[in-house]
């Protein structure tokens, strides 16, 4: 765990507070950004079964250039409206997220945002049309990076 | 100490003469302006005399402030100028007297480039063009020094050659896919710049890619198999009749299909090294998918003769299809993947079935992709929907 999880009080996932805390990150790490280059996309992520009576949370993040400039928690009807949605259940992303913190910021092999939803399951790509889906293969190494970026969080799973 | 002739070393031929002489009578013969205004501006000059008709600004969109954006000076941000981001329909300069510069009045005196003939825009322009050029350059990466090559380690024999063969197929590929747009690059005129300027930098992703998969094999074992099936679906690409079908076939059917293999291999890839390669490499196809996409959405909405024109691409499909199909069925190629994605030698007959995942999601998200263009090739697709292994058995 690193410095900053030990001094931190532990997020819930998924909670608004906690993509806000991964923008916060992204956003401190300009440098990291400018190199891998812009983000232009509306993004959500969703995350079925999140707690006991299997209700679905959707996290929308808008990213322009170089950072992440809204997160919200939003319905199911204005999780639509975004480039790309990625959606999987609560086990599937508490497993990637705690596979990056044993890996200190690198998720296992089998744990990387493409290895999860290249087949469909058990992460799932929606998007209106396959140019919006290109958005998240265009900035996949960004969005791993969003997320790899957990590691310095401490993550509290309550669902 | 005299030497017979006979025993005397012939001199060498001229080493280019037919080529020199083809040249030499061009520029010396045949073009005429170069001379005269080579004449006039040495008599000015030996006057002492200056023109400073270049100050003029009649003629000139001069006294323009262009403002950058948040992201900097972009070509959308320069094109909002009037009289500079205003593209023809139909090119007819064909030298390198740029978009906006006062050029009418010289016209007569320069050059033409025959060589210049995509002229008409919608066999090339794609909206996203622009956003697509400044993604490209904030994204390059660098295959020498972003991969972390020093943790590469040898996977066990099944698996390490799989990898190399994937990559021999890959590098193999990704040579067309930069002479195809070099080859256009070059046909297209100065008015199309910005077309030009993308197309640059898809150039510069295919090197890379060649390069990252050449230094993959070669950092484990190197490279193995090229294969015939391979060459045959380049060569389709790279001889296409036209701008809009070879992109067509490169970036929208094989380049779609490079990067179902590029999100595979990242999905099978085991090491982390591997695993970065693709994942890199994944972001640079998907930019050139989405330039495919629009392109020929463009020249399918802005055709005068729509319908001719849909009819004809399915005409060139029927054909395209089936030769990319060779690269697609080449064991050189689908053996190694099964194997990966099986998890060696043993899980080939498993790695198969994943084969079939993969074969079906390709099909469906190219036809989704013709679709999104306003080309329906669903009913006409002749790439089976499945894929027929064992159909026959
Ligand atoms: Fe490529
Ligand atoms: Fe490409």
């Amino acid at each position: 765990m690193s410095a900053l999880a030990e001094t931190t009080a532990a997020l819930a996932f998924p909670s608004r507070e906690y993509f806000a805390a991964l923008a916060g990150l992204m956003n401190a790490n300009r440098a990291r950004q400018e190199q891998l280059g812009y983000i232009d996309c509306t993004a959500v992520f969703s995350v079925t079964e999140a707690d006991d009576d299997g209700a679905t949370r959707h996290f929308r993040i808008t990213f322009e250039e170089f950072s992440a400039i809204a997160v919200d928690e939003v319905t199911a009807e204005e999780a639509t409206a975004a480039d790309f949605a990625l959606s999987g259940s609560l086990a599937t992303w508490r497993t990637m997220l705690e596979s990056i913190a044993a890996g200190a910021g690198r998720p296992a092999l089998e744990q990387t945002l493409n290895y999860l939803s290249h087949l469909g399951t058990p992460l799932k790509l929606v998007a209106a049309d396959p140019l919006k889906s290109d958005l998240y293969f265009r900035y996949n190494q960004s969005l791993q990076e969003f997320f790899n970026a957990s590691s310095a969080l401490a993550t509290r799973f309550d669902g | 100490m005299s030497v017979r002739i006979h025993e005397m070393n012939p001199l060498p031929a001229a080493l280019h003469e037919q080529e020199l002489a083809g040249y030499e009578a061009a520029y010396r013969n045949h073009y005429q302006a170069w001379a005269e205004v080579l004449a006039r501006n040495v008599e000015a000059i030996r006057r002492g005399s200056y023109s400073l008709h270049w100050m003029e600004t009649g003629e000139a969109r001069w006294g323009k402030r262009a403002k950058p954006s948040s992201r900097g000076m972009t070509y959308a941000d320069i094109n909002r100028i009037r009289g500079y981001g205003d593209l023809p329909e139909q090119a007819t300069w064909f030298n390198f007297a740029p978009r906006g510069a006062v050029r009418d009045r010289y016209r007569d005196d320069m050059p033409v480039i025959g060589d210049y003939t995509v002229t008409d825009k919608n066999e090339l322009w794609a909206e996203n063009v622009i956003t697509l050029y400044e993604e490209a350059k904030a994204r390059k990466w660098n295959a020498t020094r972003d991969i972390p090559w020093d943790e590469v380690e040898a996977l066990p024999e099944d698996l390490e050659k799989a990898t190399a063969q994937l990559c021999t197929f890959l590098t193999e590929v990704e040579f067309v896919a930069g002479d195809f747009p070099a080859k256009w690059l070059y046909r297209i005129p100065q008015d199309f710049l910005e077309v030009k300027s993308f197309l640059a930098t898809q150039l510069m992703d295919e090197a890379r890619h060649q390069e990252v998969f050449r230094k993959r094999a070669l950092s484990c074992g190197g490279l193995l198999h090229a294969a015939p099936g391979f060459e045959w679906a380049l060569a389709a690409i790279l001889e296409a009749p036209t701008h809009t079908m070879g992109t067509f076939l490169l970036n929208v059917l094989g380049e779609g299909l490079v990067l179902s293999i590029f999100r595979s291999g990242e999905m099978i890839a085991k090491t982390h090294v591997d695993k970065e390669i693709f994942r890199r490499c994944l972001q640079d196809e998907a930019r050139h998918v989405s330039y495919g996409v629009m392109e020929l959405k463009s020249y399918i909405a802005g055709h005068p003769q729509r319908e001719a024109a849909i009819e004809e691409l399915h005409r060139f499909c029927d054909v395209g299809e089936q030769v990319i199909l060779t690269a697609f069925t080449e064991p050189a190629l689908i053996e190694p993947l099964a194997v990966l994605l099986g998890g060696g030698l043993k899980y080939i007959d498993q790695g198969m079935e994943g084969i079939r995942h993969v074969w079906t999601m390709f099909i469906n998200e190219y036809l989704q992709r013709c679709e999104c263009a306003g080309f329906d090739r669903r009913t006409r697709c002749t790439i089976p929907l499945e894929f027929p292994w064992g159909a026959a058995a």
